[in-house]
């Protein structure tokens, strides 16, 4: 259940975000998340909602876009994509790895109103 | 309006780890992060690691538990001094935890930094602690499964530990399936077959810590190796 330490942590940025932008409501957030992560989509969710309960972003949409995992192997450099319980090089066959890709958890948008334009919608 | 940020969410967490992994090596420390399932021998293996380090290294042990001091007061009466993080309902450990936990502490008295992460095999892996090495134990009673059930934890590791070992001809447990297993995932992590109660394979997982001390603190190293 690493989702809910995932979420407020997640929540924190969202909130620095919204400051600095002046935005009053989070309609949206968007990230991306490491297949390698292994970040339960449902469960990110639930996690989600309980963090955004009584804030500005409650009611927001979550959209989570997985991100496919990419390693290169150190022995002969190829490219690959490793499976989460299995990193052996599709040419040499070892499971000595560097990862590119599939290993991180971003913040890419938030989409919300500023003041200006929530003041124009309830007009 | 939208705003594109691009910010890694758990950037707070990796910010302080790498502080701490900062004051350990001002310190003279290794940082050892101990991660498993509840009762695989975390803590019986340090009641017997940390004594047979003394008294040219000594230790210290922060310990992560949702509830109780009972593992602090096992390694108690052995570490030169021992916090009990209890973390309520956190599954794992997080570096400002640790960071908390280092500001009351005189590190110079040590040499290692044990973390006895909460008993999980899934959450510890994903949170940094600025440790310098992640150990994993795998206990023979826990079943040859879950390397595969758990690749993960298993792939970050820098030395497994397959604690119990004396239960190898008990219990049905297949070892090169875990062999087999672990080289999917990582090609050169070292496996030490121990166990901490009969003492098999401490020797060795004591020459590893040593060395790991040396590779990470270089010539700042408190102690002498003994000839």
């Amino acid at each position: 259940m690493h989702e809910m330490s995932i979420a407020s942590a997640l929540m924190d940025q969202i909130m620095e975000t919204a400051k600095l932008n002046n935005l009053v409501k989070v309609e949206e957030v968007e990230i991306q998340a490491g297949l390698l992560k292994q970040v339960v989509p449902d469960v990110m969710q639930a996690a989600f909602e309980a963090v955004i309960s009584g804030t500005i972003v409650e009611g927001a949409r979550l959209k989570i876009i997985e991100v496919k995992a990419e390693a290169r192997c150190l022995s002969c450099g190829q490219v690959f994509e490793p499976k989460v319980d299995n990193f052996l090089c599709s040419v040499c066959n070892k499971a000595d790895v560097e990862i590119i890709k599939g290993n991180e958890i971003i913040l890419k948008s938030l989409t919300g109103k500023n003041l200006e334009e929530e003041d124009k919608n309830e007009s | 309006m939208k705003v594109n940020v691009i910010k890694n969410v758990l950037q707070a967490n990796d910010i302080i780890a790498a502080k701490n992994r900062k004051v350990f090596k001002e310190a003279g420390l290794l940082g050892i992060n101990i991660i498993s399932s509840p009762g695989s021998g975390k803590t019986t293996l340090l009641e017997k690691t940390i004594p047979t380090l003394m008294p040219e290294q000594k230790s210290i042990v922060l310990v992560g538990d949702l509830e109780t001091t009972r593992d602090a007061d096992r390694v108690a009466p052995y570490a030169e001094e021992v916090v009990q993080i209890n973390t309520g309902m956190s599954c794992h450990l997080y570096a400002n935890q640790i960071a908390e936990s280092l500001t009351e502490l005189e590190l110079n008295k040590a040499d290692f930094l044990f973390i006895e992460n909460v008993g999980n095999m899934v959450c510890p892996g994903e949170f940094d602690l600025g440790e310098n090495v992640k150990v994993i134990l795998l206990s023979i009673p826990e079943g040859d499964d879950k390397v595969a059930k758990y690749p993960t934890i298993f792939r970050a590791a820098d030395m497994v530990l397959l604690t119990k070992i004396d239960l190898l001809g008990v219990l049905n447990f297949d070892l090169d399936r875990v062999m087999e297993d672990l080289r999917k995932l990582n090609e050169n992590v070292p496996v030490i077959k121990m166990s901490s109660l009969a003492g098999e394979g401490m020797e060795e997982w004591l020459g590893w810590l040593k060395e790991q001390r040396n590779k990470s603190i270089g010539n700042q190293a408190k102690f002498i190796t003994p000839e």
